[in-house]
């Protein structure tokens, strides 16, 4: 049987660099975030994700077909990307897929990007970002650089398996996790997102454009938001609004 | 020659909110998703909506980026929806988002939106902020 997730590489794949993921969820907040990045620094495509798990689905860009689900790179910098949602069923074994991908390139570390929905959104002007960590080095790093931890609680989705499964390797991660609209793509929530990224990156990467272009980004994202909201709803994102057992 | 086990009362109630899951999931897949979120008819294109049901009021908060505050209209239908219509600051165009094999242009958002318990449409609450419209509704006691 062939395998159920297959990460195909089209070129060299660059080792120490710092990997990006934006995976569709809250607000599409590291999607929003990781299209920015790909954009500012030019990144190229180096891989995809091939997979019987995902939708019969090609996104078609200047006439050509392209796999919804894509890696790019320069020598320092990888994104992960996806143009639709991970369906809930398939987000185990693709972040799986990923986080080994990951550690067979020695990556330097993964910064999961997404959104915390808060449903006082409308009346937050600067959204907050949180982080968590998949080791205590990881932790500590983002200690040091002042990012407000997210303690205790329950986190759903892809950025969640990442963090457990770069956990059980022993590798450092981390999540970015930006104040957001739960159901409504929120572009200031990534772009603080970002900031928080350079904070503790020192990637330097200009958010002016991403704030300038929100109301066309918002008008773009709706179907995608859509989508996402659905499988949302099927993986129980909601879990996150619960408050956790033990103290 | 084996014995089947006889199902426990749990079993029975486990297959079917299983079965309840699946069959909403279903409904939720061909009502909402499975059809596209704009009308080159009516030029225009559907926000995207979202109804919270709280113990004495009923909110509903609409995405309307583009729009203009002022053009903003919420008007009860029947007794169970709400319309929601607000024209944009500029128009567009399917070329917009980068569609060439699509004709047609947008100038405005509408929707109608389901109120899924009583509520007094009378003393309706709008508030527009950062681009998301938000509709209080008080809930109809007894």
């Amino acid at each position: 049987m062939s395998e159920p997730v297959k990460i195909v590489e089209k070129k060299p794949i660059p080792s120490d660099a710092i990997v990006v993921q934006g995976l569709p969820d809250v607000g599409l907040v590291g999607l929003i975030a990781t299209a920015h990045i790909v954009s500012q620094f030019n990144l190229q495509e180096i891989a995809y994700v091939d997979s019987n798990l995902l939708p019969p689905i090609v996104v078609l860009h200047n006439g050509l077909p392209h796999s919804p689900l894509r890696i790019f790179a320069n020598k320092d910098l990888i994104a992960v990307i996806s143009e639709m949602p991970i369906p809930a069923d398939a987000v185990q074994p693709i972040t799986q897929a990923l986080v080994s991908w990951v550690e067979s390139k020695k990556a330097k570390i993964t910064i999961s990007i997404g959104g915390m929905p808060v449903p006082d959104r409308q009346d937050i002007k600067d959204p907050k970002v949180f982080g968590a960590a998949s080791i205590a080095s990881a932790l500590k790093m983002l200690q040091e650089k002042g990012v407000d931890i997210l303690k205790e609680g329950y986190m759903v989705g892809p950025q969640a398996l990442v963090m457990r499964y770069c956990a059980e390797k022993n590798l450092p991660a981390i999540a970015l996790l930006a104040q957001s609209f739960h159901n409504y793509p929120d572009p200031e929530a990534a772009a603080a997102a970002i900031k928080e990224l350079t904070n503790i990156t020192g990637l330097k990467i200009d958010v002016s454009q991403l704030l300038e272009k929100g109301e066309e980004i918002r008008l773009r994202a709706r179907d995608v938001m859509k989508r996402t909201q659905h499988e949302m709803t099927r993986m129980k994102k909601s879990r996150e609004y619960d408050l956790p057992l033990y103290v | 020659m084996s014995r089947r086990r006889k199902r426990s009362i749990f079993d029975l109630m486990s297959e079917y909110m299983e079965d309840f899951r699946t069959w909403a999931e279903e409904l939720i897949e061909s009502v909402v998703a499975e059809r596209p979120s704009w009308d080159t008819r009516s030029c225009c294109l559907e926000p995207l909506c979202n109804v919270l049901v709280a113990i004495d009021e009923v909110v509903v908060t609409a995405d309307l980026p583009n729009t203009n505050p002022k053009s903003i209209r919420v008007e009860a239908v029947g007794e169970d929806f709400i319309e929601i219509r607000a024209k944009m600051k500029r128009k567009l165009r399917f070329d917009d988002f980068g569609i060439t094999h699509r004709r047609g242009e947008f100038s405005s958002f509408r929707c109608q939106v389901r109120i899924p318990v009583p509520v007094d449409p009378e003393q309706m609450k709008i508030a527009f902020k950062r681009g998301v419209l938000e509709v209080h509704l008080p809930r109809k006691r007894g």
